[in-house]
């Protein structure tokens, strides 16, 4: 038996056996990290120009979705069993939490090796085989990078600590006091009382916007840099589709600023986008800043070049508008953020959700609206978590199909690109009793056989148990269940989908709000070409009547999209509409039969 | 200009006396009317059909008319005819020819003085011109035309000459840079009167009331959880945030009058007349209205208070505010209307007055809001606990806003409570009269503030 070197730079990642950072050590003291080509290329997908502006997006955790060796956790090789599933339900793009060898400490985005999969969910080659099963179908893949730090299990880091004049001691934001960048706020709220922690083997602080065992990199020095341009460059060289670029304002640090959106970083971002478009293009970067859309757009860089820093960025302060207008069944949360939502380059695209694997974020509301959320969506404390809600779509909305569907219709119409979270097609709940944001990460419930046919093991190794209630629990509310029923919310939710695809209006279109003097209304133009399609939504529960002023396509016929029923044709005067509560219309404006035309 | 003869409008007479009163911005509805008496009118535009101006009076009142004259009447407006003229042609309240209207907007593009009137746009703004008309709605006394998208163009169906206090107030808020308005455009005129205004249209607008009274129908109807009593601010539609803005929205509005058009006082001797004046409106409906007698002495009481108050202060206000007369939209909430108080004199709408009439006007309103749907039903204690918590959360809220911006109006308790009682006086006449099934609202009102002196 040989003594573990316990200040190897390895040590602390567990990857005995597999490739990984810090194998090996050069003469110089760099460390040895694996590359892309030591490993399997996947098949390249169908060419599509800016695929990623009418592309539906669907979050799946590797951990979550499927078990294909029975140990309990979800896997790479039984994620790449379920492509044919999520081909049928029509998704264009997966987009992968992290799956990198990580300690875990924070759902994955704790990277400690960027070059190796977590052993757990396989291997790069795992990877690389779901990745070309997934092109195969015409489905892209992106998963997570967290550009702005590591674990603190990262080799780069027990080098940077253990060695300061060492090639990596310079790799994170060391000082010798913890007063530096005091204008800086401190994110995890709940866990954290300060920015900087003291590491006893340097003898210093380092420096962290996140979890104390998340130091942030230093992105002054160049070779930080370089060295996660080149940790982009092995995974899109394995064919990986894009990545979404985990928390991106925090970068770099300036004293005196609060250290988010500084000019430096947009200037790394554009190199990150420069090595996309020379070296792969057709792949994306989706930026993911918490931040308000006026600060947002700044991440999609030059409008003049059609953006040179990211394709796309999410669209945080919309989400929880959508959950606090129909909720006050008033149009104006809705509107007055759109309203203040900037135009974009023309090569981007915003990404919107409804929920995710975080918490319902309520970073971008004003402290009234939080508390609103909280009384309205969080009655139990437990729902609670940092400054958000750890809940799923189904039990947010109290299961209520209604409002379900029109969640979907509001998601898959307003302008960006929709991002779905895994089960919420098949109305899954949730369990608040977890840990952290445990919640909404239960196992994908597949069938009512054990484990959710989620994975063959003993029910009591599963990574999370599965969800078990009489109302959500997997015996009920499964995907065989859904596909058996016609008329469940799986089918329902394809088939719009289908209709989406087949309307370039709701992924290219300009949109503009129809106002009308109903306040309960929410009624918008999506129109690309000569695609016009206008949607309209009920955010009350009651019946409501709407008169829209659609005089501008006098003599069109509304054609309604699910059902391709024909409207009465749009005259001078207004035009009016009446809805079901939570109902929701979606027609495509055409012009009228002409006379002899065969119908 | 045009040579064609003016038509013999004249011989409209007998039809308008049976037209005048089915329109709903006649003054006197429901009563026959004497004598119609054409006082000027002038060709707009030629053509068949022609645009027609008329000013008429009708029993001592003076009304505005846009007619439609042409040879034959198209089949969508058959129900706007009134009636056929001398020469064999018809005549037809052209304020429905979407066509007609179209034009409007080229006259006033072009400083027009078609039809001997002055049609002129606001200093520095530009009309736009093709656009499509659109007729909107019933209005109480006037009737509104939208020009695509653009502008809305006022027609005062009962136009009276000197100064305007719509287009005056709407004006100086304008000049001050208020967001709390929509900016004026254009006006129509006719030497010293004016006959329309036009002001920037607010597409994204919903109107106050329907925005209040979603939210009463949700709490309304919220379901009780195993028997956890709902209030108003955990219910799903709470209003009090709108409620908040909108009075901080009034109280931005008062600031800007006063800044404005400055500010007056008025001493004991006038509080006194107006304590009188209010004793005055009381009195009068004392014998119509027997549930009245039992709140008397407290009405009267609470109107006295108000002759012992030290001399308050006195500006332009709104005149007439409630929750019809503000719009919600996009950017925030916007008030319409600055012609004061519809039933008032026109001498008298133009006077300045205590702020807090507003502010008694828009709480009684939040009153309204609360109470409307529970009107004619059988009293049922949880929805009536529920409304009222509704009215006194919103009523506070509002109240909130606007001392976040002027005086918070609970300072002057007397006066705002007097105001309030004369207001609901007010409303227990006109309920009695016209809806007897809301009597209550305002009766319970009085009941309240009375019982909470």
């Amino acid at each position: 038996m040989t003594v573990q070197d316990t200040t190897a730079p390895d040590a602390a990642l567990g990857l005995e056996g597999i490739p990984h950072t810090g194998e090996g050590v050069t003469a110089d003291g760099h460390l040895t990290e694996p590359q892309a080509g030591d490993f399997h290329h996947a098949r390249s997908a169908p060419p599509q120009a800016q695929w990623y502006k009418s592309a539906v997006f669907y979050e799946v955790l590797v951990r979550a979705f499927n078990d294909s060796d029975g140990n309990g956790t979800g896997d790479l090789r039984g994620l790449a069993d379920k492509l044919d599933y999520l081909q049928w339900l029509g998704v264009d793009c997966l987009w992968l939490p992290p799956f990198y060898a990580s300690p875990l400490r924070d759902g994955g985005y704790d990277i400690s090796d960027f070059r190796a999969v977590l052993p757990e969910f396989g291997t790069v080659d795992d990877f690389s085989y779901l990745l070309d099963q997934a092109h195969r179908r015409g489905i892209r893949v992106i998963t997570d990078l967290v550009l702005n730090h590591t674990s603190d299990a990262h080799p780069w880091f027990q080098e940077s600590r253990q060695h300061p004049d060492g090639p990596y001691g310079d790799f994170y934001v060391w000082s010798d006091t913890d007063d530096r960048y005091a204008d800086a706020r401190i994110i995890f709220v709940d866990t954290e009382t300060s920015n900087w922690t003291y590491d006893p083997v340097r003898g210093q602080f380092y420096w962290h916007r996140f979890f104390s065992h998340q130091p942030d990199l230093n992105y002054e020095n160049p070779e930080v840099q370089d060295a996660m341009l080149d940790v982009l460059r092995f995974w899109l060289d394995i064919g990986i589709d894009g990545f979404r670029l985990d928390a991106v304002p925090y970068l770099f640090e300036e004293e005196g600023t609060n250290c988010e959106n500084l000019p430096r970083t947009h200037e790394f971002l554009k190199r990150c986008r420069k090595v996309v478009d020379d070296e792969f293009p057709g792949r994306v970067l989706l930026a993911e800043a918490n931040q308000w859309p006026a600060d947002v757009v700044e991440y999609f860089g030059d409008p003049g070049a059609g953006g040179d820093e990211c394709h796309m960025a999410f669209h945080f302060p919309l989400m929880p508008r959508i959950f606090m207008a129909v909720r006050r069944e008033s149009r104006f949360p809705i509107s007055e953020i759109l309203a203040q939502t900037p135009s974009i380059p023309t090569g981007a695209q915003w990404g919107i959700f409804l929920r995710n694997h975080d918490e319902l974020t309520l970073e971008m509301v004003t402290d009234e609206e939080r508390d609103y959320m909280y009384t309205e969506y969080a009655k139990d404390p437990r729902m609670k978590a940092n400054i958000g809600i750890r809940r799923r779509l189904a039990p947010l909305l109290d299961n209520d199909r209604n409002q379900q569907e029109l969640f979907t219709a509001l998601l898959l119409s307003l302008p960006g690109s929709p991002v779905l979270y895994y089960g919420d097609e098949i109305g899954m709940g949730d369990n608040i009793w977890l840990g952290d944001r445990d919640a909404v990460r239960t196992p994908m419930q597949w069938s009512p056989d054990r484990n959710a046919g989620f994975s063959r093991c003993d029910p009591g190794r599963l990574y999370l148990p599965t969800i078990a209630d009489p109302v959500y629990g997997f015996q009920a509310v499964n995907v065989e269940a859904h596909m058996n029923n016609p008329s469940s919310l799986l089918h329902w939710t394809r088939r719009m989908l289908q209709v989406r695809t087949e309307h370039p209006a709701f992924g290219l279109g300009d949109f503009v709000e129809l106002g009308s003097s109903n306040p309960s209304v929410l009624a918008y133009l999506r129109t690309h070409d000569d695609d016009v399609v206008i949607c309209v939504n009920n955010l009350s529960r009651f019946p409501q009547p709407v008169e829209l002023h659609l005089s501008e396509h006098d003599g069109c016929v509304p054609v309604e999209l699910t059902g391709g029923v024909r409207f009465p044709a749009i005259g001078e005067l207004p035009y009016l509409l009446t809805l079901p509560g939570h109902g929701f219309y979606w027609f495509q404006i055409t012009r009228p039969h002409e006379e002899g035309e065969p119908q | 200009m045009t040579t064609r003869p003016l038509p013999a409008v004249d011989s409209l007479s007998a039809d308008l006396a049976t037209w005048l009163p089915e329109q709903r911005w006649f003054a006197a509805k429901g009563r026959a009317v004497g004598g119609v008496r054409v006082e000027r009118v002038a060709v707009v535009i030629d053509g068949d059909p022609a645009l027609v101006h008329v000013l008429l009076d009708a029993d001592g009142e003076r009304y505005q008319l846009l007619l439609g004259v042409g040879a034959e009447v198209p089949e969508h407006l058959r129900g706007s005819v009134i009636g056929r003229l001398d020469d064999g042609s018809r005549a037809y309240d052209a304020a429905h020819d979407a066509e007609l209207m179209s034009r409007l907007p080229e006259l006033f593009a072009a400083h027009s003085q078609a039809g001997g009137l002055d049609w002129q746009p606001e200093p520095g703004v530009r009309i736009p011109i093709g656009q499509r008309a659109r007729p909107i709605g019933v209005e109480q006394s006037n009737t509104s035309i939208v020009f695509g998208e653009h502008f809305i163009l006022k027609l005062y169906r009962r136009p009276a000459p000197g100064r305007n206090r719509d287009v005056d107030l709407h004006r100086a808020l304008a000049r001050a840079g208020s967001g709390q308005v929509a900016e004026p455009v254009a006006v129509l005129s006719n030497e010293n009167t004016v006959l329309g205004f036009a002001q920037r249209f607010l597409g994204d607008a919903a109107e106050g009331w329907a925005t209040a009274t979603a939210s009463v129908r949700g709490l309304l109807a919220e379901a009780d959880v195993t028997g956890v009593e709902v209030s108003a601010g955990e219910a799903g539609g709470d209003f009090a945030g709108e409620a908040h803005r909108l009075g901080a929205a009034v109280a931005h509005v008062h600031a800007d009058l006063a800044t404005a058009l400055g500010t007056g006082s008025v001493d004991a001797a006038a509080m006194a007349d107006g304590a009188d004046e209010m004793h005055g409106r009381l009195d009068a409906l004392l014998t119509e209205v027997p549930e009245l007698a039992a709140h008397e002495a407290t009405l009267r009481a609470a109107f006295d208070a108000v002759r012992d108050l030290p001399a308050t202060r006195v500006q332009h206000t709104h005149g007439d505010l409630h929750l019809g007369q503000v719009l919600r939209t996009t950017a925030g909430w916007v008030l319409i209307d600055f012609e004061g108080e519809p039933d008032a004199p026109v001498t008298e709408r133009g006077r300045t007055r205590s702020p807090l009439r507003d502010v008694a006007g828009m709480l009684r309103s939040f009153d309204y809001a609360a109470l409307h749907l529970l009107a004619g039903e059988d009293p049922d204690e949880q929805r009536l606990a529920r409304a009222a918590q509704w009215a006194d959360r919103n009523r506070a809220a509002f109240c909130d806003g606007y001392a976040t911006v002027g005086q918070d109006p609970r300072a002057e308790s007397a006066l705002l409570r007097a105001f309030e009682l004369d207001k609901a006086v007010y409303e227990v006449g006109y309920e009695h009269r016209n809806r007897p099934d809301w009597l209550p609202i305002p009766l319970a009102a009085i009941n309240r503030v009375t019982a909470t002196r």
